[in-house]
């Protein structure tokens, strides 16, 4: 197989800025459905830096951790997704600036 | 050579413009649906990067089961876009400096010659990325964390049912 | 990546585009016709010879009728959904190999559209978008009834999307590669339907209730939930909805054609005769099933998928590996 014909500098970059965009995600917004779709976004980016790597020192343990990564992913989804259904049925209201006090 | 460097060009311009509108949208099923945007992207990145095993199950799995997830919980509990958009005050600028302040991190370490990015990349053996590959490694080496992942996903089933049901068991 | 594979490529998307496109309406007139002869009475007969032109005809009209977005609705959701339901199922026809190789000016052409060595995880994944047609054209529809066929069909959709790809891992092991060419090419001296019975019927029960065909269908009966998610849909954008099922439809029976029917092996005919053959026979047995059988009710129908199909799939992937194990002894 040729060799890598886009620098890895350009992937990693990439990832960084993917990243960077959750975290302003996770820091700003006030919906909490939000918030766990940029923590995907973070989980994204580094899953992007984990397979550049895998190819740029050709090893599969990079691969494997993505998948390790997508499964913990899914799991986290699910119980993130109950517990937010949990809330919005007793509070009526999915924004995280409301949901501050641990009295009802 | 070109057309590589075209679609990579592509796929992370989608991928940042769809994030930055992901952040910054206020309906949440146009959120979920720009995420799946990215995931596609990005997918699309994991194809030139030799992995389609990986590109598929992001697609199968991530894009395909996650935000199909999102979505129903969305459209079930009818969320709707909440109004300010963002929180208030300093928390706001806080963020933003923090988020300036991990990306110039990350960039640093990226950028440091330690990471060996400037190494020259070798020819990749026959089978790079296919599912053979990594099922060799997989139940070889990885072995334990598989099983453990197993175990973890069950308890996540039965968490999940446990959280969102009316009453107590 | 020189110009005669891109001239070479791009005939053969045309190629498959155009059969899927021209085929469609051929399958609607055949259901109808067959439908009607299983009902004793005869279906469409009077637009062309035989009712041939009657698919033609409804394309004309729902042409001209209007087309309605609803005021209140999501506008671009409700536009883009039947278009993503019709985009996966024509991506997903682009692995499916219609025959063997093909000798033009002095070069061997492969007769599939891609070569993907991950090709049944790649008609896997995109099978899989196509369920966010179904779930946004019912949300952005904002009406009771499509909002809640569109979440039964898809919740439908997703549950047998286990069962079936555990089903395709039986013939994934016996062949040990995913690339939908190879398997083709394998099954020239035994069709996987003889050792992987179980798991062909678990596939066409699962591909069945993928595509919302009867006794499927209840998300879009109109007994039920008026039409299901399609309910708000007029003119084109429906047509489109339709579009993508039968698409669905001839994709899934390509890849069980491919997996467990011996692809395009056949005695005297040239391949892509055999494989069109047995997808016309495919494609007929799925039109049979809707004229003979009632409708599931959603609870059986989510009951069946989930404590019948999974299980028996994960079944006869525990026994196939087991006995090729065995057999290839310590």
């Amino acid at each position: 197989m040729p060799a890598a014909v886009i620098p890895l500098l350009w992937f990693q970059i990439l990832a960084a800025l993917l990243f960077t965009i959750g975290v302003v995600g996770v820091l700003v917004r006030r919906s909490a459905l939000v918030i766990f779709m940029s923590i995907e976004l973070m989980l994204n980016a580094v899953n992007l830096s984990f397979v550049a790597f895998s190819r740029q020192h050709v090893s599969m343990d990079g691969h494997i951790f993505v998948f390790f990564v997508m499964a913990v992913a899914a799991a986290e989804v699910a119980v993130g997704l109950a517990i937010l259904i949990a809330i919005f049925r007793n509070r009526d209201t999915a924004s995280v600036d409301e949901v501050r006090l641990l009295k009802g | 050579m070109i057309l590589q460097g075209l679609l990579f060009a592509m796929f992370a311009g989608t991928a940042v413009g769809c994030a930055i509108g992901m952040v910054f949208h206020r309906n949440p099923v146009h959120c979920a649906l720009l995420l799946v945007a990215v995931l596609l992207s990005i997918s699309g990145l994991f194809v030139l990067l030799n992995a389609p095993f990986i590109a598929a199950l992001q697609v199968l799995v991530y894009a395909g089961a996650i935000m199909v997830l999102f979505l129903f919980v969305v459209m079930l509990l009818n969320i709707r876009g909440e109004s300010p958009l963002l929180t208030t005050g300093s928390a706001k600028g806080f963020g933003i400096l923090f988020a300036i302040i991990v990306f110039v991190e990350l960039l640093w370490t990226v950028l440091s010659p330690s990471t060996e990015l400037s190494a020259p990349t070798s020819m990749l053996p026959r089978g790079f990325g296919s599912p053979a590959a990594i099922g060799r490694v997989l139940y070889t080496v990885w072995l334990y964390p598989f099983e453990i992942t197993s175990i973890l996903l069950l308890i996540a089933v039965v968490g999940a049912v446990v959280l969102a049901k009316r009453k107590f068991l | 990546m020189d110009t005669a594979f891109l001239i070479e490529s791009a005939v053969k998307v045309c190629v498959v585009l155009g059969f899927i496109l021209l085929g469609v309406p051929i399958i609607v007139w055949m259901e109808r016709k067959v439908i009607g002869h299983m009902q004793d009475r005869i279906g469409p007969e009077r637009v062309g010879p035989y009712g041939l032109l009657q698919t033609i005809a409804d394309g004309i009209k729902l042409f001209m009728k209007e087309d309605l977005v609803p005021a209140q609705s999501d506008k671009v959701v409700f536009i883009i959904a039947p278009a993503l339901t019709v985009v996966t199922a024509l991506v997903a026809t682009t692995v499916i190999p219609w025959g063997d190789t093909v000798q033009v000016f002095g070069r061997t052409i492969p007769l599939h559209v891609a070569d993907v060595n991950v090709a049944l995880l790649f008609v896997l994944a995109t099978t899989s978008m196509g369920v966010y047609g179904v779930v946004l054209g019912g949300w952005a529809s904002n009406s009771k009834y499509p909002l809640l066929g569109g979440l039964r069909s898809s919740a439908q959709m997703i549950s047998y999307e286990l069962a079936q790809g555990i089903a395709l891992v039986g013939v994934i092991l016996m062949t040990g590669t995913l690339s939908l060419a190879q398997i083709a090419r394998a099954q020239e001296h035994l069709w996987f339907v003889v050792p992987q019975f179980f798991g062909f019927v678990i596939y066409v029960l699962s591909a069945i209730a993928e595509t919302n065909r009867a006794p499927f269908d209840l998300p879009e009966a109109e007994t039920e939930l008026v039409a299901g998610f399609h309910t708000e849909y007029s003119s084109m954008k429906w047509a489109f909805y339709f579009l993508g099922e039968y698409a669905n439809m001839i994709v899934v029976s390509g890849v069980a054609i491919t997996v467990y029917l011996g692809a395009w092996h056949g005695p005297v005919l040239p391949p892509v005769l055999w494989f069109l053959i047995k997808l016309s026979l495919f494609l007929f047995f799925y039109v049979w099933l809707r004229a003979t059988f009632p409708r599931l009710r959603y609870d059986q129908l989510m009951a069946f998928g989930w404590k019948v199909l999974l299980p028996a799939s994960i079944l006869n992937l525990v026994v196939t590996a087991t006995v090729l194990a065995l057999r290839s002894g310590p």
